[in-house]
């Protein structure tokens, strides 16, 4: 199942990505943007932001410096 | 509650926490440091969004640029994460100087950090340690902490901040 959004990107971003399609990095720019998309929630997981909140606590109360 | 623990003596900070403690007018407690180094783009980012910040007196800021080109490992988590310029000045920097301590609110920014072996934390951090440091007391970081929703735009899930809150009334208070 996929959903259809509609967005503005910069256009030197969209040049860019059109770079990398027309060298055959990526399909196409759908691909970039999902794959982009995919990198940006993997490195700012709930989970993360969760275990970040306990180690300033655990640093905060307890910690050294 | 002051502890005699040798504090961090070089710190790095990125523009979330400078923007989050001033929210909560806890800019401050950052004076228990030596020295807070402020990369120059993020200092631009800070003033941008509280014009005072580096007006106020007698506060610990450095403006700091880089020396050097970022470190190809840095370069490429800067582009991996994604990382904003701020934050990866502000890796860059931490790394530069050898940082005891980098302070960061943003998760991808402290993924990369403990990726490069830099020990880090954030505002809740900040607020938490200024009950270990004495500069605060718990009664005083309880209402602080109870109010971040309504007075600074750091994100927390409301549940995990009444966690943080309750842990605090049982280990402090």
């Amino acid at each position: 199942m996929t959903t259809s959004i509609r967005t503005n990107i910069p256009d030197r971003l969209v040049q860019q990505a059109a770079i990398l399609v027309n060298d055959g990095w990526a399909s196409d720019l759908d691909e970039i943007l999902i794959d982009a998309l995919r990198r940006y929630l993997s490195s700012h997981s709930a989970e993360l932001s969760e275990t970040f909140v306990r180690e300033d606590l655990e640093w905060g109360l307890r910690g050294n410096g | 509650m002051a502890t005699d623990s040798p504090i961090a003596r070089v710190v790095v900070c990125d523009a979330g926490p400078l923007i989050h403690l001033d929210e909560l007018d806890s800019l401050r407690l950052l004076c228990d440091f030596p020295s807070v180094l402020v990369p120059e783009v993020v200092w631009a980012e800070a003033e941008r969004h509280r014009p005072h910040i580096f007006a106020m007196p007698n506060l610990p800021f450095v403006r700091v640029r880089p020396q050097h080109p970022p470190r190809p490992a840095l370069a490429a988590l800067s582009r991996l994460m994604p990382l904003h310029a701020g934050e990866t000045q502000a890796l860059q920097i931490a790394e530069e100087q050898g940082a005891d301590l980098l302070l960061t609110d943003d998760t991808a920014a402290r993924l990369a950090a403990r990726e490069l072996q830099l020990s880090v934390h954030g505002t809740l951090g900040i607020l938490l340690r200024a009950i270990r440091r004495g500069q605060r007391s718990t009664p005083e970081m309880l209402v602080l902490l109870r109010a971040i929703p309504e007075r600074s735009t750091l994100h927390i899930k409301p549940s995990l901040l009444l966690e943080v809150i309750a842990q605090v009334e049982r280990t402090v208070g």
